[in-house]
C-alpha cells in the first residue's frame, strides 16, 4: 500500500511531535467484518506513530481480543484510544476515535497526541475546578464528518 | 485539539468520543446529527450543535446532568 502521509506533511507533523514530552499508546482495534476504513486507519496510525520514538501502537482485532476491546470501551471498527504510558502501566482517559480521523480530524489526532504525551488538558481553572466537583459520569459523544 | 478529549483527560468520570458520522450512519441518525460538529451528552440528556467555546460546553454538561439546579445557575452563559 502507498504512502498516505506526503514528505510535506511528514515533515510538518515531525516538527510538532518535537513537543512530545511522555510517552502514548494508540490502542487500534480493526474488524474483519464489514469494515472499509480498517486497513487505512491502521495504515495512517502506524504512519504517525512511526514519526516519534514516544509514540507507540497496539493492534488488536475486535472479535478476537474481545476483552481488551472491552476493557477500552472499544464496540466498533475502526476504533482507537490515545492512552498515556507510564513504564508498563497503560493509562486509559477514555479518549476514543470511531472512523478514520482524515481531513480535519487528523489535526485533531496530532494535537490529541501532543495533550496526552503532555497529560496536560490545558483546560482553564475554571473548568478544572468544575470536574473536580463531578460527582457522576459524562460521556461526551462528539459526531464529524470529514471535510 | 478536542475539547471534549480534553474533558477526558482532566476528569476521570469523563470519557469522549469522536465518532466519524458517514462510517457510522445509522448512530448519527439516531442522535439525528445533521451539522457538524454536534456533541452528545450522556446518551441525549443535552446536544451541542457546532464547535462551542469551553465555557458553553461546560455549562451544557452542567444543565444536562442537573447541576444547574444546585445553585450554580449564575454561570450558566446568555447566549
Amino acid at each position: 500500500m502507498e504512502e498516505l502521509l506526503n514528505e510535506q506533511i511528514r515533515e510538518q507533523v515531525k516538527e510538532v511531535f518535537a513537543n512530545l514530552e511522555h510517552p502514548v499508546q494508540v490502542l487500534f482495534f480493526a474488524s474483519k467484518e464489514g469494515c472499509d476504513y480498517c486497513p487505512d486507519t491502521q495504515k495512517l496510525l502506524e504512519e504517525v506513530t512511526a514519526l516519534s520514538d514516544l509514540l507507540g501502537l497496539s493492534v488488536f482485532d475486535l472479535e478476537t481480543d474481545q476483552a481488551t476491546a472491552l476493557r477500552y470501551k472499544i464496540d466498533k471498527a475502526p476504533g482507537f484510544t490515545i492512552a498515556a504510558k507510564d513504564g508498563e502501566i497503560i493509562v486509559d482517559y477514555g479518549i476514543r476515535y470511531f472512523g478514520i480521523p482524515s481531513g480535519h480530524e487528523f489535526t485533531s489526532l496530532i494535537n490529541d497526541l501532543v495533550m496526552v504525551s503532555s497529560r496536560n488538558s490545558g483546560l482553564s481553572q475554571e473548568t478544572v475546578d468544575f470536574f473536580k466537583t463531578l460527582e457522576q459520569p459524562v460521556v461526551l459523544q462528539v459526531y464529524t464528518t470529514p471535510t | 485539539m478536542v475539547l471534549a478529549h480534553q474533558m477526558a483527560l482532566e476528569s476521570t468520570l469523563v470519557e469522549a468520543e469522536m465518532i466519524e458520522a458517514m462510517e457510522f450512519p445509522e448512530l448519527a441518525d439516531r442522535h439525528q446529527v445533521s451539522g457538524v460538529p454536534h456533541t452528545v451528552i450522556n446518551l441525549g440528556a443535552g446536544n451541542v450543535i457546532g464547535a462551542v467555546p469551553e465555557f458553553y460546553l461546560v455549562a451544557e454538561i452542567k444543565q444536562a446532568i442537573g447541576a444547574l439546579a444546585a445553585g450554580k445557575a449564575g454561570q450558566h452563559p446568555s447566549i
